[in-house]
């Protein structure tokens, strides 16, 4: 058997050809230098997204990479941590920002959405808030003075957040 | 240069020794909560003022006020203030306190909801 092998390997040494010329670089600097691998879910990114043009997160998992320090672009942090989305944000025009926290150094960092994340995984992320109604009742206890307010608090007990949907349309922002 | 661990002493915004002037509302809130935790936004409108730099560590020169933008849900349930510096823009999370403003917390909460950037009644069948 080893034998056989070792004549086997030789003649293939013997008859290889030299690898053909490779036009396409998959390396840096190649067609897909601007693409990254998403670092929780392994997911092929490209860089080219609807609505964005400073993609930082896997439109799958949401998940980003600890590479920008201050400025975003700037790839001075030596961290290169996985960055979890933590929350949603609202800019004032209306619109949604990912926050993102480093699972090794804490750090935050907030990133706009692109028009192909994963629609429920970024409406998961709004909801997570909303999942605990203690909070909600809570405040809507609080606001108290208005008696339809109170019943919807009383009645919304043990209830979804859903049960509270009229109550939360009924808050209008004050000054701040 | 005196100085407590929270805020520089020569700050306009702190007057007094234990509590501080909110930088957005001008209400004196003490440093300590009801509870004994001590607190870095005001209570009733949740700013905060830029004084420790979470990127280099240490004081930050920045001492500008920042805005609450987004409130997020640790693991074990605790709900932090995600915190932004009006003038450099440098984020922070800090935990809310009791005491809180429950009302800008909720709508901070449900904010996202009022302008969703897709529709969301397809979300209904899930």
């Amino acid at each position: 058997m080893p034998k056989r092998a070792s004549t086997s390997s030789g003649r293939t040494h013997r008859t290889r050809r030299p690898q053909r010329h490779k036009d396409v670089l998959h390396r840096q600097g190649g067609h897909r230098r601007h693409d990254f691998k998403c670092v929780s879910c392994k997911l092929d990114v490209s860089l080219d997204a609807p609505g964005t043009a400073h993609r930082n997160h896997c439109p799958n998992c949401l998940a980003s990479l600890h590479v920008d320090r201050r400025i975003p672009g700037d790839r001075a942090a030596a961290c290169r941590g996985r960055m979890e989305a933590l929350s949603m944000s609202v800019r004032p025009d209306g619109e949604w920002m990912i926050i993102h926290q480093c699972q090794s150094c804490d750090e935050i960092s907030a990133n706009r959405i692109a028009g192909d994340d994963n629609a429920l995984a970024l409406v998961r992320l709004v909801m997570k808030p909303l999942r605990d109604t203690s909070i909600a009742h809570r405040m809507l206890l609080q606001l108290g003075p208005e008696p339809h307010v109170r019943d919807i608090a009383t009645r919304g007990t043990g209830t979804s957040a859903a049960g509270l949907g009229p109550a939360l349309v009924q808050l209008r922002p004050t000054d701040a | 240069m005196s100085s407590t661990d929270k805020t520089p002493s020569d700050s306009p915004s702190t007057v007094l020794a234990g509590s501080f002037t909110c930088a957005w509302c001008g209400l004196t809130v003490s440093a300590v909560a009801g509870d004994g935790t001590r607190r870095n936004h005001c209570p009733s409108c949740l700013h905060s003022q830029h004084v420790l730099d979470h990127v280099e560590g240490g004081p930050s020169q920045c001492q500008s006020r920042m805005a609450p933008i987004a409130v997020a849900v640790l693991r074990t349930g605790d709900w932090m203030v995600i915190h932004r510096c009006i003038r450099c823009n440098e984020l922070t999370s800090n935990p809310i306190c009791t005491d809180d403003n429950q009302l800008i917390l909720m709508r901070m909460a449900v904010r996202p909801l009022a302008q969703p950037p897709f529709p969301l009644e397809a979300f209904g069948d899930l």
